[in-house]
């Protein structure tokens, strides 16, 4: 009787969950708001899989919960995939549009989600490699408060519905050629929009195609015309550039084709013997970037007198014999506290190095500086050795002044529809055009959009975008190498492309992404058979092929001197001045509602979960600030409030502004982070501006930082030398302590045996980034924990880095080291676990045994690295169920009360083990990387087994700059650093 | 004191340890007094200090159920600063508890008579402390539902907690000490509880004490028996003394944390355990002497001097080991182990070192003075400073976390509010255990006492003159 009632009762629960799971209000509402394309699906033709991998899993989620573990029932395939084995991933070839940019990727997929993103090496600007936007954007797509809808006047409407209002204003526009249709788009560089485009344009000859986006490389592009009289595209190439000279630029970090500039800045100065040469960097900069950080000599300047600088260095490099076309056009430069023996040791160098130098300009400096920078670039020979320029046919560039025209056409009731493509205009377009105003002027107003932000609430029609992991697309390279964007999810929210969007308005009925873009590609494959070519490139990414060659250039002097004409070049009077930059987490505010990026710490503050207005130590005391004071800054009759920061070495008398704070609107991240300092960003100040007053208000903000302390306190962590001081003693930095033999009560065990993990990074390549961070987050299923406990300390982070200032406070040098676990054979957390719940595994790995930790944080507190992180709350329970989707089914996800550290990505090291072994064969060395080893943009991660001899790591190890930090405390780490090497100029120094 | 010249022997002549005329009758009323009244008639005080002392255990409950809710979070603790008040707290009560067994077993060893009558509540103290300190590294984990792995219990996962983890030491050493002390006190207690068996109105007084007097008759051989069996576990115990601390200690010293890596930490913790424990102790009889002033012949002034002689002498030790501590940190030429120490005193947490160095090490230098020994106020007083002090020595030493090896995970620990209230409710629990205590058991070891009285000398009826006699029957 007693087994029959148990039968029933297992009978009767097992109904009620599925009861509940369908009728519950609650659990429909919750369905509804998660995934609205349920409501819908009568309706559309949704696919089997579709429905699978996105709905059904998570739909079991949400299954009641038990007493404390939830019940979470699995709907398996009935047919599955073929080539699908449940639990190995698939990687898929795509790529990430970036404004002008792409990156190619490789994206790692689990039962048809992606959940990691790693670089294509095919690709020519990712090389394999990534930066922190590549690896981030996974996290966009799994936004759970990205638009879910096509809104009309802020109701739910469907994409027929708009299909079908729009033909009726098409035929209008098809009669009168377009007039009063505008398109405002954000730049890209898809030969498939080109192509709509031009489609577009003869459709309606007198539409409107305006680009604007609020960061942009507009200036340098304007200043290729100027100085070349064409169209065309800069692609540096900075591992042949043995002297390279940045002026308020960033090409390491926030610059376009950062990865790649990265990679060849560091191939430039690998020396893996003493006889090897490295480059030397100079950096002229107003704020403190990370290129600065890395450079050799670092000059700081406000924003203005940049085009001081170069225009003396032109004239310094004239005088010396090097004839640089139209110069005396921009004439000479104020001479007003320029370093002439900066300038002069520069010219020098650049001198001895014709052809083997790079000059790079930052966006924010004038199209006439860079048109400069181009005529001097190419009188010192190093155009088409170092820096090439290509055909800009498909790329659409921003253009401020067009976009100016088209507000007053709007705002003259001009334009009667005005289709917006993403860019959040509304908050970006410059301030005095009054673009909210100008939207209001129009009749009809179409917004394709990833938010409900300032520009969805203020437009007719909002239509949901789709993320670009869910859509079809295509980019060119900077090179211009073509590559597919492949969906490797049907689209979340069921948004739109851009294309489709597009293809619509031409021609009034929808077309699929995929069909659009094999048409484009029907003709760049022209000569190839389509299908088999088509399969390749959708399996490699990109078609090199494509490639449409590097222009030849010539200087066109009369049309600088004409331009200068219009133009004149002119140095503000000394005042307070400003510059707008773009921020290292959200960018433009394209990550603002990203957690991973909020909680990304800035490389060179450290601040996190906010904006501040960055000034020098001399800047704050004489305005009497500390850090997190609120200012208020007067730009005209604009002005904003804004707390500063204090960064030693930013430049005196400067404030730096980061966009992409302070949005409204976008979701549960980014409303209420940080501070809109576009109030103050107008049409002709939009990358710098002078004149500035800056007022005390007496309020606070409290701003969260992850590392508190800057100075090493002279301790022996970060090890440096000049390249003399490293020819002179190699090993200079094991000398810098000693380390004492270890001696042992027992024999220690050996670790001769198998495979022994170690890592070795190069802090003379590292950039600080925190490329590996964000790879190690994704990888690891890393949670996000808030400002306030990311301030309080309780970052989850598994790989760190640390940034140390170094010097005088007014010009400080910047060090970084990533820091990680380092894995110690005599590991200090060890040995205090009571319950042994962190041990050392036979290949010498210090691993975490989640189910035993009971929680002490006694090995925290003796591990001398403080890498070890902490659970101080359950912080993946309150995890949308949609991010949960973004987490790497290998790896456990920790609840409340454990410790949880970088574990070598030991799950990545049993894949590989496992695939070695199923191969009956040795695992290979350069089989195994790590998560942050993999995204490393400058190679600087090197991971192996460290008893193979012909090994990479072993190689690394052998290095004479080869130290341990902490190695005096006789732990035995398995992670070393290699020392960093500075290359001074011996003309500046003595 | 007088020379006693009539019995040269003697040299000196000590002062009565019992003040008030004793006889042996007297010392049974007066302490069975304090806890034979009826319920109706428990004084005012004892209701208002045990209403107010369970509401904060109550609160100590409360804490521990949000706690365990909402995760470790809710206290300060971030990383660097992995341990918190918890483990401050762990040490300041394992600390306290130290008075008692030192008292009982120490001190009987070395038969120092005055301890008789504070004995009894200090190892009381001792058990009341050690619980309170058991409990912060239970609730301190992470994961309060396993703590119990800490256990060596076998299990399906045949896994062993980490004998090298001073951590386990820990719960081997305060578990023994705990064990150890609970055994003594009650041994000790046994006669006194036949006594209130005896003494018993009521079925259900007498039930209780007959049981917990284990069938006591004060026959000869069970004397013999009892005394044998008192003697052992002083013995025991006395090792435990310095084990039990020493071992806290090591939770600090194994470590690699400059300011924690010493080896002069189990001495140092010893003497400082000592000193809080006795500081703890004369609040204790302070309060309780105000309270039932019967007992002011029985807590003298003079042993309180004594007492306060003890925190003098252990105060210099700890002040002896902070001054170490800097000297070796300099001479060392560790530069962590350096920066650790001028940390301290002068870096963000310069005002917990100088708060400890003022309580622990200057205030107790009054006790030189004869008068300040002896008055009532000042002692208690500066049995409330040392409390404070070595709670912050604690406190001083657990924040070596905060700025170790590397400087960029230098952070700054700030306790929650939630820290707080688990703190007071421990002096919650504390104090209501403690009047529970007082209110039903005796608070002094009543045949101890006796044996003190000059009546229990065997030559007491031979050698004094008959008109100084007092009655024999008690």
């Amino acid at each position: 009787m007693s087994s029959l009632d148990n039968n029933k009762s297992v009978d009767k629960k097992y109904w009620r969950s599925l009861d509940q799971l369908q009728d519950t209000p609650g659990y429909r509402n919750f369905a509804d708001a998660e995934f609205p394309e349920q409501e819908t699906e009568k309706q559309l033709p949704v696919s089997r899989r579709a429905f699978l991998s996105t709905v059904g899993a998570t739909l079991a989620f949400a299954g009641l919960t038990g007493c404390r573990r939830p019940v979470e029932e699995i709907v398996p395939y009935v047919d599955a995939p073929e080539d699908m084995v449940l639990g190995e991933p698939e990687h898929y070839a795509t790529s990430m549009p970036f404004g002008t940019s792409s990156y190619g990727l490789v994206v790692t997929c689990f039962e048809g989600r992606p959940t990691k993103i790693e670089g294509n090496n095919l690709h020519p600007s990712s090389l394999g490699k990534s930066n922190n936007f590549m690896q981030a954007s996974i996290l966009n797509l799994y936004d759970p408060d990205r638009s879910k809808k096509i809104l009309n006047g802020g109701k739910e409407a469907a994409w027929e519905g708009f299909i079908e209002g729009w033909n009726e204003k098409k035929l209008a526009y098809n009669d009168n050629d377009g007039e009063g249709l505008a398109v405002l788009c954000t730049e890209s560089n898809s030969p498939s929009l080109a192509r709509l485009k031009s489609e577009f344009s003869s459709a309606y000859p007198k539409a409107d195609w305006v680009t604007f986006d609020s960061v942009s490389d507009e200036n340098i592009f304007a200043g290729a015309r100027i100085a070349s009289g064409k169209s065309l595209r800069p692609a540096f190439d900075y591992s042949k550039a043995e002297i390279i000279l940045a002026l308020d630029s960033d090409p390491f970090m926030l610059d376009s084709e950062n990865v790649i500039n990265a990679f060849g800045f560091a191939e430039g100065r690998r020396i893996n013997n003493p006889s090897d040469s490295m480059n030397r960097l100079y950096t002229v900069e107003p704020g403190y970037t990370l290129t600065g950080a890395m450079s050799d000599h670092r000059l700081q300047m406000p924003p203005s007198r940049i085009a001081d600088f170069a225009l003396a260095l032109a004239h310094e490099l004239e005088s010396r014999g090097v004839s640089i076309p139209a110069l005396t056009a921009y004439g000479s430069p104020s001479k007003l506290n320029l370093d002439e023996n900066w300038i002069n040791a520069v010219a020098t160098d650049l001198l001895d190095h014709k052809g083997k130098s790079l000059i790079s300009a930052g966006r924010r400096q004038s199209k006439t500086v860079h048109s400069l920078i181009f005529a001097i670039n190419h009188a010192l020979g190093n155009i088409g050795n170092t820096v090439s320029y290509q055909k800009a046919d498909d790329l659409q560039v921003s253009d401020r002044t067009s976009l100016k025209n088209l507000v007053s056409n709007m705002k003259a009731g001009k334009v009667r529809t005005l289709i917006i493509m993403d860019g959040d205009p509304v908050t970006n377009a410059p301030v005095d055009l009054e673009f909210d105003a100008a939207l209001n002027a129009v009749d009809q107003t179409v917004y394709l959009g990833s938010y409900s932000d300032d520009t969805a609430s203020l437009c007719n029609w909002h239509i949901n975008n789709a993320h670009y992991l869910e859509s079809w697309g295509d980019c060119r390279s900077a090179d211009s190498t073509p590559s597919v964007i492949q969906p490797m999810i049907e689209p979340l929210f069921y948004g739109k492309s851009d294309l489709e969007l597009l293809q619509v308005l031409i021609h009034g009925e929808s077309k699929s992404g995929y069909e659009i873009v094999r048409q484009t590609w029907s003709d760049i494959l022209r000569g190839h058979s389509f299908e088999s070519t088509w399969r390749k490139v959708l399996h490699d990414g990109v078609f090199a092929e494509g490639k449409s060659g590097t222009e030849s250039v010539r200087i066109t002097p009369g049309d600088i001197e004409a331009h200068l004409a219009a133009n004149p070049f002119r140095t503000p009077p000394f005042s307070m001045e400003v510059i707008f930059a773009a921020d290292s987490s959200v960018y433009g505010g394209q990550y603002s509602n990203n957690g991973w990026m909020q909680e990304l710490p800035d490389p060179l503050t450290k601040l996190i979960w906010d904006n501040a207005a960055l000034i020098s130590v001399s800047t704050a005391s004489e305005n009497g600030l500390e850090n997190g004071d609120i200012v208020s800054i007067k730009l005209g009759d604009r002005s904003i409030e804004i707390p500063v920061w204090i960064l030693p070495g930013h430049a005196y008398n400067t404030i730096t502004l980061p966009l992409g704070y302070g949005l409204s609107g976008l979701g549960r991240i980014a409303n209420g982070v940080g501070y809109r300092v576009n109030d103050i960003r107008t049409l002709d100040h939009m990358d710098y501006a002078s004149g500035v007053s800056l007022q005390k208000t007496g309020e606070k903000h409290e701003l969260a930082t992850t590392q508190n302390h800057g100075s090493m306190e002279g301790r022996p962590l970060i090890r440096e030398a000049t390249i003399d001081e490293y020819h002179h003693d190699p090993a200079f930095a094991q000398h810098e302590v000693h380390v004492p033999d270890l001696k042992s009560l027992w024999e220690e065990h050996k670790y001769d045996e198998g495979n022994q993990w170690g890592m070795s990074i190069d802090l003379n390549a590292c950039i600080g980034c925190g490329a590996c961070t964000l790879s190690c987050q994704s990888e690891n299923n890393i949670p996000v924990v808030g400002k306030e406990n990311a301030d309080y300390g309780r970052e989850m982070h598994w790989m760190r880095i640390d940034r140390y200032f170094n010097g005088d406070l007014d010009n400080p040098t910047i060090g970084f080291q990533p820091m990680a676990c380092q894995h110690c054979e005599m590991a200090p957390c060890e040995q205090v676990c009571p319950v042994a719940a962190t041990v050392h595994d036979s290949e010498g790995l210090n691993v975490m045994t989640y189910n035993r930790c009971i929680g002490t944080r006694y090995c925290s507190n003796n591990c001398p690295y403080k890498v070890r992180r902490f659970n101080f709350f359950n912080y993946t329970n309150t995890l949308p169920e949609l991010i949960k989707m973004a987490q790497n089914p290998d790896v456990t996800v920790r609840s409340r009360g454990v410790m949880e550290k970088c574990s070598y990505c030991l799950q990545r090291i049993n894949r590989s083990k496992r695939t070695a072994k199923l191969e009956d064969r040795e695992l290979r060395d350069g089989e195994m990387v790590t998560a942050c080893q993999q995204a490393c943009p400058t190679e600087a991660i090197k991971f192996g087994n460290i008893l193979d001899q012909k090994s990479n790591i072993v190689k690394a190890k052998n290095s004479e700059r080869t130290y341990e930090v902490l190695a005096e405390l006789n732990l035995r780490p398995r992670t070393s650093y290699q020392a960093r090497l500075r290359n001074p100029n011996p003309a500046l120094t003595s | 004191m007088k020379v006693n010249t009539e019995n040269p022997a003697l040299v000196f002549e000590e002062k009565p340890l019992v003040l008030g005329d004793p006889d042996f009758n007297k010392v049974t009323t007066d302490i069975c007094q304090i806890s034979e009244m009826p319920i109706k008639k428990t004084p005012k005080w004892w209701w208002i200090a045990f209403t107010i002392s369970g509401i904060l255990a109550m609160n100590l409950l409360v804490m521990i159920g949000y706690l365990a809710w909402e995760g470790v979070g809710v206290w300060g603790v971030n990383i660097p600063v992995g341990w918190g008040w918890a483990i401050v707290n762990f040490v300041f009560w394992v600390g306290i508890g130290h008075a008692g067994t030192l008292i009982s077993a120490v001190l009987f060893l070395f038969r120092q008579k005055w301890r008789t009558s504070i004995n009894r509540f200090a190892e009381a103290m001792t058990i009341f402390a050690v619980i309170c300190a058991g409990i912060f590294p239970g609730i301190h984990v992470g994961r309060i539902w396993v703590a119990y792995f800490m256990f060596p219990l076998p299990n399906q996962m045949s896994i062993w907690p980490n004998f090298r983890s001073p951590l386990l030491w820990d719960i081997f050493a305060v578990g023994t000490y705990f064990t150890a002390s609970a055994l003594f006190w009650y041994t000790g207690m046994i006669p006194d509880l036949a006594i209130y068996r005896d003494r018993a109105t009521n079925k259900i007084k007498k039930t209780i004490f007959g049981i917990l007097s284990l069938g006591w008759r004060g026959g000869n051989r069970q004397w013999k028996h009892y005394e044998v069996a008192y003697l052992l576990l002083a013995g025991i115990s006395t090792p435990l003394v310095l084990s039990v601390h020493s071992v806290v200690s090591t939770d600090f010293a194994t470590s690699i944390v400059p300011g924690w890596h010493s080896t002069i930490f189990p001495p140092y913790f010893v003497a400082g355990a000592i000193f809080s424990g006795f500081a703890m102790v004369m609040t204790l009889a302070i309060l309780a002497r105000a309270v039932l002033p019967a007992l002011k012949n029985y807590i003298t002034m003079d042993t309180l001097e004594r007492m306060a002689k003890i925190m003098m002498v252990t105060g210099m030790m700890v002040g002896y080991a902070y001054s170490v501590e800097f000297f070796i940190a300099w001479y060392s030429g560790n530069i962590y182990e350096r920066f650790a120490f001028v940390n301290r005193a002068f870096g963000p947490y310069w005002w917990a070192y100088w708060t400890m160095v003022s309580c622990n090490v200057i205030i107790p230098q009054l006790f030189w003075i004869r008068k300040l020994r002896r008055t009532i106020p000042v002692l208690f007083a500066l049995s409330i400073f040392t409390n404070i002090g070595m709670w912050f020595e604690r406190f001083v030493i657990v924040m070596s976390l905060h700025a170790d090896f590397l400087p960029s995970s230098w952070d700054y620990y700030k306790p929650t509010w939630v820290d707080a209230w688990t703190f007071i409710g421990s002096f919650g629990l504390f104090l209501t255990l403690f009047l529970l205590f007082i209110r039903f058991l005796p608070i002094m070891a009543i045949s101890e006492v006796k044996g003190v009285l000059p009546q229990a000398s065997p030559h007491y009826y031979h050698d004094m003159p008959p008109a100084g006699k007092g009655a024999i029957n008690g």
